[in-house]
């Protein structure tokens, strides 16, 4: 009897410790739980034939978590997900496409020296890109009126120029997509205007941005290490003072383009700093910094997933899951006591144990929580139950053939045991399938229905059988009718 | 769903439930079960709207669901939804950026009295997304900003999730039926592979058919639901052979047929209890889960229900026939 005592101290103080790890461990809460958005994103290869390594899937996760904290979001994750796939988490986040534009982008940025002999053409462009920006406002204080849109003073004889001059043959009514399309186009010609560039991003030490002194823009500030310093300052001087610009191309857009003052004619421009003022505004002067402080993409990234929840309903799908779990345990709990008795009460025990143990685990490991991790979880105390029925019908049997109860017990345990062995490792087996194969929430649901499984095992078979003769060690319980109806029972044993 | 019925729980050799005699019976009903299911599978391949056995939903296909609740003081009004569809048609007419064609395939439907609404559309991005949001706003708003659910899923990457899935299914039946053939021996691997083929087969069956009537779509967490069915099947039908060995063990004088009927009996009672006890937890799920979980625990309770006839009565019966 003293060792029976002793297995339920253990038992006791593992309860105890478990607790003790759900009330000190946070638990992660899954997005669906929590509120906010989920961006998977996919690393695109250059050439199709060839996959993308695990060494460029680093390299491009370490460039997205820079930018990832560029965007201030706390608790944010970003995480690889099989060979070329990210996955970015942003708790609280509503407002998905602000990081999708900040992410999406690779950041190419290049300075280059205009070609010589390319003054009239820079200027015609510049020329037809500033109408265009017009047509952009006008047409959006338009929108913003709600005026006629199809109104034929609106389509200005500029833009059947610009058409004309560009190439582009269309003449239907102008909208935001026709003037992106010749933006676009304005701007690849203005970018073929520069010589190729040796000066780039990855020169850059760090960037920072601060308002111009006119207060109504912003400019964005960069500082090169020392070999960009050099750089740079070669390439100022060598259009200093001459009619070539010098273009700051992003992303193979020319976001700006100066002129170099004749007094750098000698050195170029030193000191390894420049500054970038293109007409941004709070907003994009930020995003830029961020892109520009995360570095260049080493490859070009698209997004394949997006999900966002909103907070309430995060809520909602908590009080849901809750109330289903509570519920669930509480009918089952009914269930065995009706059936099983005194049985079904040490079962009851050592399911909520199971209970216990499972949040433990969850808080441990830790386990993410989502919907389909819970549904995973309550559908697994279904299984743990489902030992101790194997048990339990295996002692009634024993009982019915006239044994007596602690040797009914003892043979039950035993004969449950491969019966309980087999059926959980067939869910086992199912369970580690959905692992290894499954992505996102089918992985919550096969971890949570593991583990439970795994839980099980240990609660039937030593939770159950601890306690039962714990009870058992007082006499008054020891009756063969706390466990079956006396009708059942062989005669000899009433 | 027929579950033999017995009267007494004493069990001795003479008076135990036959299964054997009922065996043309269960074949019967299985397999008029099993050809439904199939019709409807089939049905619904051949249907135009759908070109699939199942009715695909967005895991699978690609597109983008917008779910939004509405702020209502009391009741939420009526809208119809070829307002909505309008509203979406302003903003590819509108010159916003989103492309006809996504818009035009967009499906409008409303949920929960009107409370909530929901937009399926073809891939959209995340700025196309609320574009959308604020455009309907006008006519179904205002709506409560902590309750709205935005879910995109690329093209590509729903072509992927199909084929994992499958792909997951069929690594699982693979392992299991090894795992079988380690523990008992082929025979009986083969005979729980069946039973689990005919718990899936009837679990997509009805589900092909609320695809056809219902419009109810599969999605990931189906794929999930036929596999834990999977798993419980055999789980099940394992608890069962586990007895018929240990009977053929002990019990070396009686036939086949009576040694399966014996082992059928002597685990019916934990079958029923078991199938009792998973139910429960899973009809509070189906009661108070939610509408995301809601489908799944449908399919679930659905299989274990099949699962538990199949174990009881499909599985043992087929195993008498091997030996005859």
């Amino acid at each position: 009897m003293a060792r029976q005592q002793g297995w339920f101290a253990l038992l006791l103080a593992l309860v105890i410790s478990a607790f003790l790890l759900c009330i000190k461990l946070p638990f992660q809460l899954g997005l669906d739980l929590r509120g906010g958005s989920q961006l998977t994103l996919e690393v695109q290869s250059l050439q199709p034939s060839t996959p993308v390594t695990s060494d460029q899937l680093e390299a491009v996760q370490t460039v997205l978590d820079r930018r990832v904290n560029g965007l201030g979001v706390s608790e944010s994750s970003l995480q690889t997900i099989g060979t070329n796939q990210l996955v970015l988490e942003l708790p609280g986040e509503q407002e998905p496409s602000k990081a999708a534009r900040i992410l999406g982008k690779t950041a190419l940025l290049e300075f280059r020296a205009q070609k010589p002999g390319t003054k009239e053409a820079m200027q015609r462009l510049q020329r037809f890109r500033n109408q265009v920006k017009n047509i952009s406002l006008l047409y959006e204080k338009n929108k913003n009126e709600k005026l006629d849109l199809s109104d034929k003073s609106f389509q200005s004889k500029q833009i059947t120029d610009l058409r004309k001059a560009l190439n582009i043959k269309s003449d239907s009514l102008i909208d935001q997509r026709q003037l992106d399309e010749i933006k676009k186009k304005i701007d690849d010609e203005i970018v073929m205007l520069f010589e190729p560039s040796f000066l780039t991003g990855s020169d850059l030490i760090s960037a920072g941005r601060r308002q111009e002194q006119n207060l109504s823009s912003w400019e964005v500030t960069l500082s090169f290490n020392q070999d960009g310093g050099d750089k740079f300052a070669k390439l100022t001087k060598s259009i200093a003072g001459s009619d070539r610009l010098l273009g700051i191309i992003l992303d193979g857009e020319s976001i700006s383009e100066a002129s170099v003052g004749e007094q750098f004619k000698v050195a170029g421009i030193t000191g390894g700093s420049a500054t970038i003022s293109g007409n941004f505004n709070a907003d994009s002067a930020r995003e830029l910094e961020v892109q520009l402080r995360g570095g260049s993409l080493p490859l070009p990234v698209k997004i394949i997933q997006v999900r966002t929840i909103g907070p309430t309903l995060g809520a909602e799908n908590i009080r849901r899951s809750l109330i289903a779990s509570l519920s669930g345990l509480f009918l089952v709990a009914i269930f065995m006591l009706v059936f099983y008795r005194l049985a079904g009460f040490v079962a009851i025990i050592a399911l909520s144990f199971y209970s216990l143990f499972n949040i433990a685990v969850y808080a441990l490991l830790p386990v993410t929580l989502t919907l389909p991790g819970i549904a995973g979880f309550i559908l697994s105390i279904g299984m743990a139950v489902d030992a101790n029925v194997l048990i339990f019908e295996r002692v009634k049997d024993e009982l019915r053939r006239g044994n007596t109860l602690i040797r009914s017990i003892e043979t039950g345990f035993s004969q449950a045991f491969s019966s309980i062995i087999d059926g959980h490792f067939t869910t086992l087996i199912s369970c580690l399938s959905l692992f290894y194969l499954g992505t996102g929430f089918v992985k919550g649901f096969a971890a949570t229905l593991g583990i439970g499984v795994f839980i099980s095992l240990f609660t039937a078979l030593s939770c159950t059988r601890v306690l039962l003769k714990f009870f058992m060690s007082y006499k008054s319980l020891r009756r063969a009718t706390n466990f079956i109806p006396s009708n059942q029972l062989p005669s000899q044993l009433i | 769903m027929e579950v033999p019925q017995i009267k007494s729980n004493k069990i001795n050799n003479q008076n135990f439930f036959s299964l054997s005699r009922q065996r043309y019976k269960v074949w019967t009903i299985s397999g008029f079960a099993i050809l439904i299911s199939l019709i409807g599978l089939i049905s619904s391949w051949l249907n135009p709207s759908i070109g699939l056995p199942l009715r695909a939903g967005l895991d699978f296909t690609g597109g983008t669901q917008i779910r939004l609740e509405r702020k209502c003081q009391k009741e939420c009004g009526l809208i119809s939804t070829i307002s909505i569809s309008n509203a979406l048609n302003d903003i590819s007419d509108s010159n916003e950026g989103i492309p006809y064609q996504k818009l035009d395939g967009a499906r409008i439907q409303f949920l929960d009295g009107y409370k909530s609404l929901l937009i399926r559309t073809p891939t959209l991005s995340a700025f196309e997304s609320k574009k959308v949001i604020d455009s309907v706003v006008n006519i179904a708003g205002p709506f409560d900003e902590g309750g709205q659910s935005i879910e995109t899923i690329g093209p590509t990457l729903g072509k992927k999730l199909l084929r994992t899935s499958l792909i997951s299914l069929l690594v699982a039946f693979l392992l299991i039926s090894t795992y079988i053939s380690i523990r008992f021996d082929r025979k009986y691997a083969f005979l729980a592979l069946l039973a689990l083929s005919h718990d899936v087969i009837i679990v997509c069956g009805v589900f092909a058919w609320l695809g056809i009537f219902q419009n109810i779509e599969v999605n990931s967490l189906f794929a999930v639901a036929l596999l834990t069915i999977a798993g419980y099947s055999v789980n099940d039908t394992v608890v069962v052979f586990d007895r018929v060995r240990e009977i053929n063990r002990s019990k070396i004088n009686l036939s086949l047929k009576q040694k399966i009927d014996l082992a059928v009996s002597a685990t019916l009672t934990r079958t029923l209890y078991t199938t009792g006890t998973t139910l429960l937890p899973l009809l509070a799920l189906i009661f108070f889960g939610g509408t995301t979980l809601y489908w799944f625990a449908i399919a679930l309770a659905l299989g274990v229900i099949v699962g538990s006839w199949s174990s009881i009565a499909l599985a043992p019966s087929l195993l008498s026939l091997s030996n005859d």
